[in-house]
């Protein structure tokens, strides 16, 4: 029918929606705002989850079960079990530790404490020798456990695993899982609504326009998409500020961390780098899908015309 | 160019009707005014022919085609076809009486070279390109009404619908107003006005359709304003 010219009809579409934004300047700033909170709100879940997922991971990677021998072990007793560990179709890793090299670990984890490592050598040192095995996954911790103990005979002093630590970190996690899942969808259905009635009304506000358009035989789609457009900006611009704001706050919070605790704990800590890799992509596409979804219902009642 | 054929509304079940077995036509170039009192049936007439509203039984025509067989998104189509002019103008007042009317080429996608040829040709036509930068505010109710006109007739409708054009004005601009939609008739556009102006439908001498309580009463070709009535 008419010669369509799509250049000229996007530019006045664009052209509309940031004018209306500009014109609605107080209730699309309080949209933002209270969308930005509710990102930043899920914004902190997420922070927290990727942390408890490295520490899990961290712990996981770590999977091992320590075999001391005793002081008084014989050769033939290590070959056996080292040729048992090494059978189990469950034990992905055997490492011989001697003496010499639990005393260099040992100094390694207390390294700010040299004075108390400086002592152990020769024939002084007390750190009993031992197997580190690692397991290929945490469930199968148990069954190895038996096994070890089924074939260590006289020469093993104990075995030492993280069971209790590791068992409950799942748990923890699993948790925290379930619960950011129902954050998640908590707010999603918050800020659903506000940009809802953001959107609202604008269009309350632009009826006339809009009832113009309709008779001058604009499409649907036409009068739609400007308001989409905007729902769009309104979360975009509120995805960036909670991006921007959590990042603030993660950076103070983890430096805080990095200077004060003794305990070499921000190495176990997801680094603020990874976290925002991991939510920048998710928080941006999150917040304009709302902002469309929101204003295309907010559009449905108003366009029966 | 208009039928309507048998038609009848009610808005609600079993609800007085609002157009009761009508049946009409309008031929192509016609100029018709269609009166009578609040509540007989003239705003469901109209809001009929732009599909705002679907019949409860009978059939529209327009150009031979039943509009009740548009799909939603052919209704817009439909609409480009039919220019309105309304009783309380509806102009945007924050745009320019030069935007008002580009405004209407842009949301069907007119490119913007026709737009600027196109509006300043069409307001010369109402009489108003001197006042092209002005705002809606700015103009006197004469002016606005000609500002609507030169919208409703910037994308070439077939069509023309003035609900009321010169309900709000007085009647030296009345009078004006009527003919400029007389000048647009000349140029082949078939007209339906909806009035209650009674000394200026006497005075134009122009098909005359009464409609009372949803039913046509009269309908004469150089009609009168009160024959439907006495």
């Amino acid at each position: 029918m008419a010669s369509f010219n799509k250049g000229s009809t996007l530019r006045s579409i664009l052209r509309e929606a940031l004018q209306s934004i500009s014109r609605n300047r107080l209730m699309s700033v309080i949209s933002v705002l209270s969308i930005t909170a509710a990102l930043m709100i899920l914004g902190i879940f997420v922070v927290f989850t990727l942390n408890i997922q490295s520490l899990t991971a961290n712990v996981e990677s770590r999977l091992g079960m320590q075999i001391f021998l005793s002081e008084d072990y014989t050769e033939l007793e290590k070959t056996n079990l080292e040729k048992a560990l090494m059978d189990n179709p469950n034990i992905v890793e055997v490492t011989f530790e001697d003496v010499l090299d639990a005393k260099e670990k040992f100094s390694d984890e207390l390294e700010n404490y040299a004075i108390l490592t400086t002592d152990l050598t020769g024939e002084k040192n007390p750190l009993p020798v031992s197997f580190i095995i690692k397991v290929d996954k945490p469930e199968n911790l148990e069954e190895v456990k038996a096994y070890v103990e089924s074939h260590s005979g006289n020469g093993v002093e104990y075995i030492r695993y993280g069971d209790n630590y590791v068992d409950s970190l799942l748990r923890f996690n699993y948790f925290v899982n379930i619960l950011s899942i129902l954050v998640l969808t908590v707010l999603t259905i918050i800020s659903f609504v506000l940009i809802y009635n953001t959107i609202k009304l604008t269009i309350y506000a632009r009826r006339k326009e809009i009832g113009i358009m309709k008779y001058v035989g604009a499409t649907d789609r036409y009068i739609r998409t400007p308001f989409v457009f905007e729902g769009m900006v309104l979360g975009l611009i509120a995805a960036i500020s909670a991006l921007l704001l959590l990042r603030l706050g993660y950076y103070y919070f983890f430096g805080m961390i990095k200077g004060n605790v003794v305990i070499p704990i921000q190495s176990l800590l997801a680094s603020p780098e990874s976290v925002f890799k991991q939510i920048i992509v998710f928080f941006i596409i999150y917040g304009m899908a709302l902002g469309a979804i929101g204003s295309r219902f907010a559009m449905k009642k108003f366009l029966d015309v | 160019m208009i039928e309507f054929i048998d038609v009848t509304k009610t808005y609600e079940k079993n609800a007085k009707h609002a157009l009761q077995h009508v049946t009409l036509g309008i031929d192509k170039g016609e100029f018709v005014f269609l009166v009578g009192r609040s509540g007989a049936g003239k705003s469901t007439f109209i809001k009929l022919l732009l599909r705002e509203i679907d019949v409860t039984s009978g059939t529209v025509k327009i150009n031979g085609y039943d509009i009740s067989r548009l799909t939603k998104k052919e209704i817009p189509y439909l609409r480009r076809k039919i220019g309105v002019v309304f009783q309380d103008f509806r102009l945007l007042e924050n745009k320019s009486v030069y935007e008002n009317v580009a405004y209407a080429m842009e949301i069907i996608g007119r490119p913007q070279s026709k737009i600027k040829k196109k509006v300043p040709n069409a307001l010369e036509m109402v009489g108003l390109a001197h006042r092209m930068n002005h705002y809606p505010s700015e103009l006197s109710g004469g002016e606005q009404q000609r500002v609507v006109i030169a919208r409703a007739i910037i994308n070439n409708p077939q069509i023309l619908i003035c609900d009321e054009p010169t309900g709000n004005l007085d009647p030296d601009t009345s009078e004006d107003i009527m003919n400029l939609l007389t000048r647009i008739n000349n140029f082949g556009t078939t007209m339906v006005v909806v009035t209650h102006n009674q000394s200026m439908v006497d005075r134009m001498e122009k098909r005359v359709v009464t409609l009372e309580q949803g039913v046509v009463i009269s309908d004469e070709s150089k009609g009168r304003y009160d024959h439907g009535f006495f």
